[in-house]
């Protein structure tokens, strides 16, 4: 579904990503652990073209995004993303949120996007929220109404973005369940994190990356019990 | 002090009125169209339309609109272009107040948080309704205090015109002052209807402001 070759980004004189080649398949679901600074995040961004790689290709659905002719705009439907920072539009409600794309961008209209957005916020369980603002929601919720307005675009795969790390500890537990409850039905998930157990609990793969670098990916059973390389065991050590 | 001339003269102190508020309306609308169009141009990646409008903000930051005003109404007709003198006023007010309108928008827009532009982006939208449907709007709430902000100075500014001979508030109160030689009261009296237009329209904003609050604050 998305093959990445020799990968690289520099941010002028930093060189973040030092040639990353990584094959995805339909229904995986990927964990990239890693030191801050390690380039995951800039890895992430680069997958729907909102950082500009500077060198390789990434090819999506068998269309090369990285060619200066393609319309990021098509792959972008297909390719949801969630944030650390939430990006909710604070000037509309929870369903203008959801539905403001899939009624611009995909021109459903109103009522269809609607049924759709509430049958989300059902499966979230934020249904009473729907005529919301966003400051009016805790952290938690804000992150779930924003895994719903991905899914309204019903995209072919999810990047989430340290989805988890800024929010109180006592909202993790359920953002993660509808991120499980997601990945459980199929869903393909590329997903940074620190939640180690989450990794551990739901990825097919883990990928360890350092300095721009991967240096380590497999079974989560491989990588935690029984790391090979030695900044794989060195970052575990520090986190477990 | 003596304010008995009012009642012979106040149609002068209307009829000014009526010239200033009209000067302030066209100039700050002109002002906001143009000022839209050199926000746009500095915010743009073209190199020359940044270049272009990042000199014309500066020059007219750095210029007194006196001197401003003075190449507008003695310096066009030199190269041919008559203008009628209210005309005249307008073109320089309007001139002066684009380059500050400009950079309230540009701040305007460039206060939006970048992770909206990032998440309508992630959803497939293009720029334009990125820009229409993200960042316009929550750039506007960022703009409309300071907009308002510039309409109170452009009423106050367009005094300066009374030295081409507009009749606006400022220069009907000089011929009221010569009139009955009392060089004093007059001055006070435009002094307070400049304070109680300015004063009104401060206070209409604030309500303005409170209104579009909702929803605001962080994300």
């Amino acid at each position: 579904m998305i093959r990445v070759s020799n990968l690289h980004k520099e941010f002028g004189n930093t060189h973040v990503l030092k040639g990353i080649d990584i094959h995805i398949k339909k229904g995986e679901i990927v964990v990239i652990i890693g030191p801050s600074g390690s380039g995951k995040s800039t890895f992430l961004r680069c997958l729907n073209l909102l950082e500009q790689p500077s060198r390789g290709e990434i090819i999506f659905e068998g269309i090369s995004i990285t060619d200066k002719n393609n319309d990021i705009n098509k792959q972008r439907q297909k390719m949801g993303m969630v944030f650390q920072q939430f990006n909710l539009f604070p000037h509309m409600t929870v369903l203008d949120n959801i539905t403001l794309a899939p009624r611009k961008v995909k021109k459903v209209n109103k009522e269809e996007a609607e049924k759709v957005a509430f049958d989300l916020l059902r499966r979230i369980g934020l249904e009473n929220k729907a005529y919301s603002y966003p400051n009016q929601l805790s952290g938690g919720q804000k992150q779930r109404i924003a895994i719903a307005r991905a899914l309204a675009m019903s995209p072919d795969v999810i990047l989430f973005d340290e989805p988890t790390s800024a929010l109180d500890p006592e909202m993790v537990g359920e953002v993660l369940d509808v991120m499980k409850e997601l990945a459980s039905e199929g869903m393909t998930m590329i997903i940074v994190t620190h939640e180690m157990g989450f990794a551990r609990e739901v990825a097919n793969r883990v990928v360890f990356m350092d300095e721009g670098k991967i240096i380590e990916q497999g079974h989560p059973k491989e990588i935690f019990n029984n790391p090979q390389h030695p900044r794989t065991k060195d970052f575990l050590r520090k986190v477990l | 002090m003596d304010f008995s001339f009012l009642a012979k003269y106040y149609m002068f102190f209307i009829y000014g009125l009526k010239n200033t508020i009209l000067l302030a309306i066209f100039s700050v609308c002109l002002g906001v169209i143009l000022g839209i169009f050199l926000a746009l141009m500095k915010i743009s990646k073209n190199r020359i339309l940044n270049i272009i409008s990042t000199s014309y903000i500066e020059f007219i930051r750095g210029t007194p609109l006196l001197v401003q005003l003075y190449i507008i109404y003695y310096g066009l007709p030199n190269i041919g272009i008559d203008l009628p003198d209210f005309l005249a006023g307008i073109i320089a007010l309007s001139i002066n107040s684009a380059a500050y309108v400009a950079e309230i928008i540009r701040a305007g827009i460039q206060a939006v948080d970048k992770g909206q532009m990032e998440a309508a982006k992630s959803l497939g939208m293009t720029h334009n309704m990125t820009m229409k449907y993200i960042i316009i709007p929550q750039a506007f709430k960022n703009i409309l205090p300071a907009l308002g902000n510039e309409f109170i100075v452009v009423i106050k500014e367009s005094s300066i015109v009374s030295i081409i001979g507009i009749h606006e508030l400022m220069y009907n109160a000089d011929t009221v002052r010569g009139n009955t030689f009392q060089p004093f009261e007059p001055l006070i009296v435009v002094a307070l209807i400049y304070f109680i237009i300015t004063f009104t329209l401060s206070k209409l904003l604030g309500l303005a402001e409170r209104r579009m609050r909702v929803g605001d604050q962080s994300i």
